[in-house]
C-alpha cells in the first residue's frame, strides 16, 4: 500500500495525525492555487480552509484513480469558483481601458528574470472575471465550453475575457521586465 | 496575437507549476475543529441507536413477560360488575377474621372501615353478631376502604347487600382471591454481584495492511484481568437485565525495541517527544527524555536520532530492556440481558449484551529487574469503545439469598481499538468470571 493510501485510510478512520499529515504535505501547493484565484490573502485563506474541509468530507469518494494531488486541486479550484459565484464578482464589468498603463516600456519578448512570486502578483492584479477565466484556461487547461459551464457565462464571453486577460498580462509582464531591466541598468 | 497569447499562457503555466506558498498559521486548527465537530454526531447517533434498540428490547421483553404472568386466575372486583361469587364465599367461622368496634349494629356504614389487610372491621365496639362481611376473605394488593356516604340502615355489609351499595365510594385498587395457603411474600427481584476474571486477550486485524501484520508478529498479549460490581433486576421469572461498573486491564508486550537509559544529557529535542514507535495498536510517543530507543526492524522507530546520528553504545548508555509494554485500562458500563434456561439449585443463564468502555489509563513502560520505568503513551486510541459480550452463566444457590456464579464470557470490541494509520484492530477477550451474588 502506498503511503498516500495509508494516509487516506487513516484520515477516513478519523485519525488526527493522518489528517494533519495530509494537510502539511499538500497545504503549501494548494495555498498557492488559492492565491492565484483570490484577490487578497484573506480570501485565499478562506478558500484553503473550506477546500480542505471538503477534501476531508469527500475523501471516501476518491477512487484512487488518477493523481490525488490533481483531485485535491480540482476541489480547491471549485471551492474558489463557488466563493466567487456567491459574491457575484464574476459579473462585474471591468473596462480594459481602466487598466493602468505600464510604468515602463513593455518587453514582450524577454520574460527572463520573472519569478513565480512576480507571476503570482501579476495574475492577482487582474480583474476577477479575467483572472478566473485565465486561470481555468491557461493554468488548469479547461476548454471555453467547460469554462462557460463552470462560470456560467457564454463561450464567447469566456474567449473575450481570456483575450482581455492576456492583453493585460502582457502589459504587466512587459512592465515588470522593463522595470527590472531599468533597475539593473541604473 | 494567438502566438503571443500562447506564450503568455505558457509563461504563467510553467512559472506557477509546483509553486508553493506556506499557508498562514492557524488554518489547520480551523480545519481540524470543523472536521472533528462534523464527525461527532455520527458517533452519537450510533450510540443513541444502540441504546434505543436495547431499551426497546428490554421494554418488549418486560411487557411480554408481564402478559404471561397475568393469567386468568386473577379476579378483579368492580362496583359496576356483579361480584364474583368466589371472592366472598368464604366460611363464616374464619378464625382469623375479627370485628373490632362498638355497637356497629344500628350505625351507618360510614362509621366503619372495612380493612381487608388485617381482615377486621373497625368500629366503636365489636358487635356480637358477626356479619358475613367480617369474613370477607379478600386480600387486596394495596387497600380497600369504604368511606362515608353509604347507608345500610344498620345492616352490615353482606354479600347480598354489597352490590346495593352503589352510592358508596369504594376505593380499591385490585382485589384478588388468594387461597390461604399461598404466600404473598414478594419475590427477590434485585440482586448485586461481585465478579472478577483473568482474561485471555487477543485481536483481529480487519482491513490492515502488510505492515500491521508484521507489527503484530512481534507483539504478545500481556496478562489481562477484569472485575467489578453489577446490579441486576429480574423483569420476569427467566429474564433479567443487568448493569454495573467494571474495571478491566489489558496490554501487550512489544518485542524488538531496545531501550537505554541516560539519554537525557544528549537529548536536545525541542518537541514534546523524541521517539515514535509503530505498533499495531497505535504509535507510541515517548515522554521520558532520559530514554533512548532503537530497533533492528527498519522504519519501526521514527526519530531524529537514527543510527547514523547517535550510537547508544558509543555514548555508553545503559541498556534497560529489549521490549516495551503497552498497558490500557478501561471502565466498563455494561448493559446485559440474562435469560435463565434452568432454574434449579444449579441455574444456567444465557448472557448477552453491550458494554461502553471508557479508556482511563494508557501507559507504555519497560521493565528492568522487576522495576517498571515509564516510557510514554500510545497515541490514536479510541477513548470510548463499544464491545459486545456473550456467555453462559452457572449459578449455584447457596441459600435463598446468596449464590455462587461462574460465567465463561466472550467479548468482542465492535469498533477498532485505535484509529492509527492502516490498522483496524478489534480486540477480543475470553474470561471465566467468578463471584458471589446476593438477592434482595
Amino acid at each position: 500500500m502506498s503511503e498516500t493510501k495509508k494516509i487516506i485510510k487513516g484520515c477516513l478512520a478519523g485519525n488526527r495525525r493522518d489528517q494533519e499529515l495530509l494537510y502539511r504535505r499538500h497545504a503549501s501547493k494548494l495555498y498557492a492555487v488559492c492565491l492565484q484565484y483570490s484577490g487578497n490573502d484573506e480570501e485565499a485563506r478562506d478558500i484553503l480552509q473550506e477546500g480542505f474541509i471538503k477534501i476531508f468530507e469527500n475523501l471516501e469518494h476518491y477512487k484512487h484513480e488518477g493523481s490525488f494531488e490533481g483531485w485535491m486541486r480540482r476541489i480547491t479550484v471549485n471551492t474558489a469558483l463557488e466563493k466567487f459565484r456567491c459574491r457575484h464578482n464574476l459579473y462585474r464589468v471591468d473596462d480594459i481601458d481602466a487598466i493602468k498603463e505600464p510604468d515602463a516600456e513593455p518587453d514582450n519578448q524577454d520574460y527572463a528574470g520573472l519569478e513565480a512570486n512576480d507571476l503570482l502578483e501579476i495574475i492577482r492584479e487582474l480583474p476577477t472575471k479575467y483572472r478566473m477565466v485565465f486561470n481555468l484556461y491557461a493554468i488548469e487547461g479547461y476548454s471555453h465550453k467547460e469554462i462557460s459551464k463552470m462560470v456560467n457565462i457564454s463561450e464567447g464571453t469566456s474567449k473575450s475575457n481570456l483575450s482581455r486577460a492576456r492583453v493585460i498580462l502582457q502589459r504587466r509582464v512587459g512592465s515588470y521586465t522593463g522595470l527590472k531591466k531599468k533597475a539593473v541598468n541604473e | 496575437m494567438s502566438e503571443k497569447g500562447a506564450n503568455i499562457d505558457l509563461l504563467f503555466r510553467n512559472g506557477l507549476k509546483d509553486f508553493e506558498v506556506l499557508p498562514p498559521p492557524g488554518v489547520w486548527d480551523s480545519i481540524h475543529s470543523a472536521v472533528k465537530v462534523k464527525s461527532r454526531p455520527v458517533i452519537l447517533l450510533r450510540v443513541a441507536a444502540v441504546i434505543t434498540v436495547l431499551l426497546t428490547v428490554s421494554f418488549l421483553t418486560y411487557r411480554w413477560t408481564r402478559e404471561l404472568s397475568n393469567t386468568p386466575s386473577q379476579l378483579v372486583l368492580s362496583l359496576n360488575e356483579p361480584i364474583p361469587q368466589p371472592i366472598i364465599s368464604v366460611p363464616f367461622d374464619n378464625p382469623k377474621t375479627s370485628v373490632i368496634g362498638n355497637n356497629i349494629k344500628g350505625k351507618s356504614s360510614s362509621d366503619f372501615i372495612v380493612n381487608p389487610s388485617d381482615e377486621s372491621i373497625i368500629g366503636e365496639e365489636a358487635a356480637e353478631e358477626v356479619s358475613p362481611i367480617s369474613i370477607l376473605n379478600l386480600r387486596e394488593s394495596k387497600s380497600l376502604s369504604i368511606v362515608k356516604k353509604s347507608r345500610l340502615n344498620g345492616q352490615l355489609l353482606t354479600p347480598q347487600n354489597f352490590s346495593q351499595v352503589n352510592s358508596a365510594e369504594i376505593k380499591y385498587t385490585e382485589f384478588q382471591y388468594i387461597p390461604e395457603n399461598i404466600s404473598t411474600k414478594p419475590a427477590n427481584r434485585w440482586s448485586i454481584a461481585a465478579m472478577a476474571s483473568p482474561t485471555y486477550y487477543s485481536r483481529i486485524n480487519s482491513g490492515g495492511d502488510e505492515l500491521s501484520s508484521q507489527l503484530m508478529s512481534s507483539e504478545q498479549p500481556l496478562f489481562s484481568y477484569s472485575g467489578g460490581v453489577s446490579f441486576s433486576y429480574k423483569i420476569s421469572k427467566r429474564v433479567s437485565i443487568q448493569s454495573g461498573l467494571y474495571y478491566s486491564s489489558l496490554g501487550q508486550k512489544v518485542d524488538g525495541i531496545n531501550s537505554f537509559s541516560g539519554f537525557g544529557q544528549y537529548n536536545t529535542s525541542k518537541g514534546d517527544h523524541s521517539f515514535e514507535v509503530l505498533t499495531a495498536n497505535g504509535t507510541v510517543f515517548t515522554s521520558n527524555p532520559d530514554v533512548f530507543l532503537s530497533s533492528n526492524a527498519a522504519d519501526r522507530i521514527v526519530t531524529a536520532y537514527t543510527k547514523d546520528v547517535f550510537d547508544p553504545k558509543k555514548a555508553s548508555l545503559a541498556p534497560v530492556s529489549s521490549s516495551l509494554s503497552q498497558n490500557f485500562s478501561y471502565l466498563e458500563f455494561p448493559v446485559i440481558v440474562r435469560y435463565k434456561i434452568i432454574d434449579k439449585t444449579v441455574g444456567i443463564n444465557l448472557i448477552g449484551g453491550l458494554s461502553y468502555n471508557l479508556l482511563v489509563h494508557n501507559t507504555v513502560t519497560t521493565t528492568l529487574d522487576g522495576n517498571v520505568y515509564p516510557i510514554g503513551d500510545t497515541k490514536g486510541l479510541n477513548p470510548l469503545s463499544l464491545s459486545s459480550s456473550f456467555g453462559m452463566g452457572m449459578e449455584y444457590n447457596l441459600s435463598g439469598k446468596f449464590s455462587l456464579n461462574l460465567e465463561p464470557t466472550f467479548r468482542y470490541y465492535l469498533n477498532p481499538f485505535s484509529v492509527s494509520t492502516g490498522t483496524f484492530m478489534h480486540p477480543f477477550s475470553f474470561g471465566i468470571f467468578s463471584g458471589v451474588s446476593y438477592k434482595f
